[in-house]
């Protein structure tokens, strides 16, 4: 195995190489693992739905808590109007929580650790939240950028402002998600090639602290996920509940 | 039925240990953990959005690197109203 604490990012082909024109369509090991937890998923919620009992069985209980976990969370922070939205943001949060969670076993990919995957993410967000926004209040959700009780003078100021914040949204949203994904995966291999190097007699201590790194990286891979789609429901609300 | 009214006492039990519990942890780490990570994307995003614009506009109008600059501290500024605004509805979610 390498020891470049990167080399565990690397996207690399598998299978036959599949191109149309310029288009590289080859099946790779993230699109792998990408497929790996949206079917962990399937197969969670599918099991857990399949013997309806009064007194819920393990894994019923896990996709009963997972639902009313994303739905009170709707309701905390959007309210009943961003209902029809749940499956949406349900999706969202599972997908993304799958991939950290999947990414946290040995010798698998971290899907969510590239940029271009949480970027798609939070553009269809953004995207799709500026659409709704448009669809439910049309012209006048351009209210948006202009606060009220501002001087005309300043007016053109504070409109820039504005549109560059909330153009910054699916940035922040995609950076804060795979960041994180990315510093610990490499913080996790970097204090494993300590244990490595250091040998058995120095190497306990930097295992000591990889096994309190992976508990970290656990709760990380939560909380991001749920960060992910807590955010999301903020801006859904934003764009439902016009108000400033 | 018997059945039933007894899980419905042990289910008021672990109802009222979990309201205890969360009392306790409402301070917990990984909760700031989460709102510090937050603040700080927000706060980096604006920056990086204003810089670019700025870069593209200049591009445009072959005026580098005026706009770059304008819109660099236009960035820091939506950044900062971005950070504020966050701590605000934090402010407002914990009381």
């Amino acid at each position: 195995m390498s020891t470049n604490p990167m080399h565990q990012f690397e996207v690399y082909r598998i299978g036959p190489e599949i191109k149309f024109g310029n288009l590289d369509l080859s099946f790779t090991n993230a699109s792998l693992f990408m497929a790996i937890s949206a079917i962990t998923v399937l197969l969670l919620l599918f099991l857990g739905t399949k013997n309806k009992l009064l007194i819920p069985s393990k894994i019923q209980l896990i996709t009963e808590m997972s639902y009313t976990f994303v739905a009170k969370m709707i309701n905390d922070t959007a309210g009943s109007v961003a209902k029809p939205f749940f499956p949406f943001i349900f999706t969202l949060f599972m997908f993304v929580l799958f991939c950290n969670m999947v990414g946290m076993l040995p010798y698998s990919f971290t899907v969510t650790s590239h940029i271009i995957v949480t970027f798609i993410l939070a553009a269809i967000v953004f995207v799709g939240v500026t659409i709704i926004g448009f669809i439910k209040h049309g012209i006048k959700y351009l209210e948006l950028f202009v606060p009220k009780g501002v001087p005309i003078a300043l007016l053109p100021l504070i409109v820039i402002i504005e549109i560059i914040s909330y153009l910054s949204r699916p940035v922040s949203l995609s950076v804060r998600l795979f960041a994180n994904m990315m510093a610990g995966h490499t913080m996790l291999k970097v204090f494993g090639g300590f244990v490595i190097s250091l040998g058995v007699l120095g190497g306990w201590l930097p295992l000591s602290f990889s096994v309190a790194l992976i508990g970290l990286e656990i709760l990380v891979a939560f909380l991001q996920a749920y960060v992910f789609a807590i955010l999301t429901c903020i801006y859904l609300n934003d764009a439902l509940n016009l108000h400033h | 039925m018997k059945n039933l009214n007894e899980i419905s006492a042990r289910l008021e039990i672990a109802k009222k240990n979990i309201k205890k519990k969360q009392i306790k942890n409402s301070g917990s780490n990984a909760a700031s953990f989460g709102k510090a990570m937050k603040i700080s994307t927000e706060l980096v995003a604006a920056v990086v959005i204003g810089g670019t614009l700025g870069f593209i506009l200049d591009n445009w109008f072959d005026t580098r690197p005026l706009l770059i600059i304008i819109f660099f501290f236009i960035g820091v500024t939506a950044g900062i109203l971005n950070v504020i605004r966050s701590a605000k509805n934090m402010h407002k979610n914990s009381k």
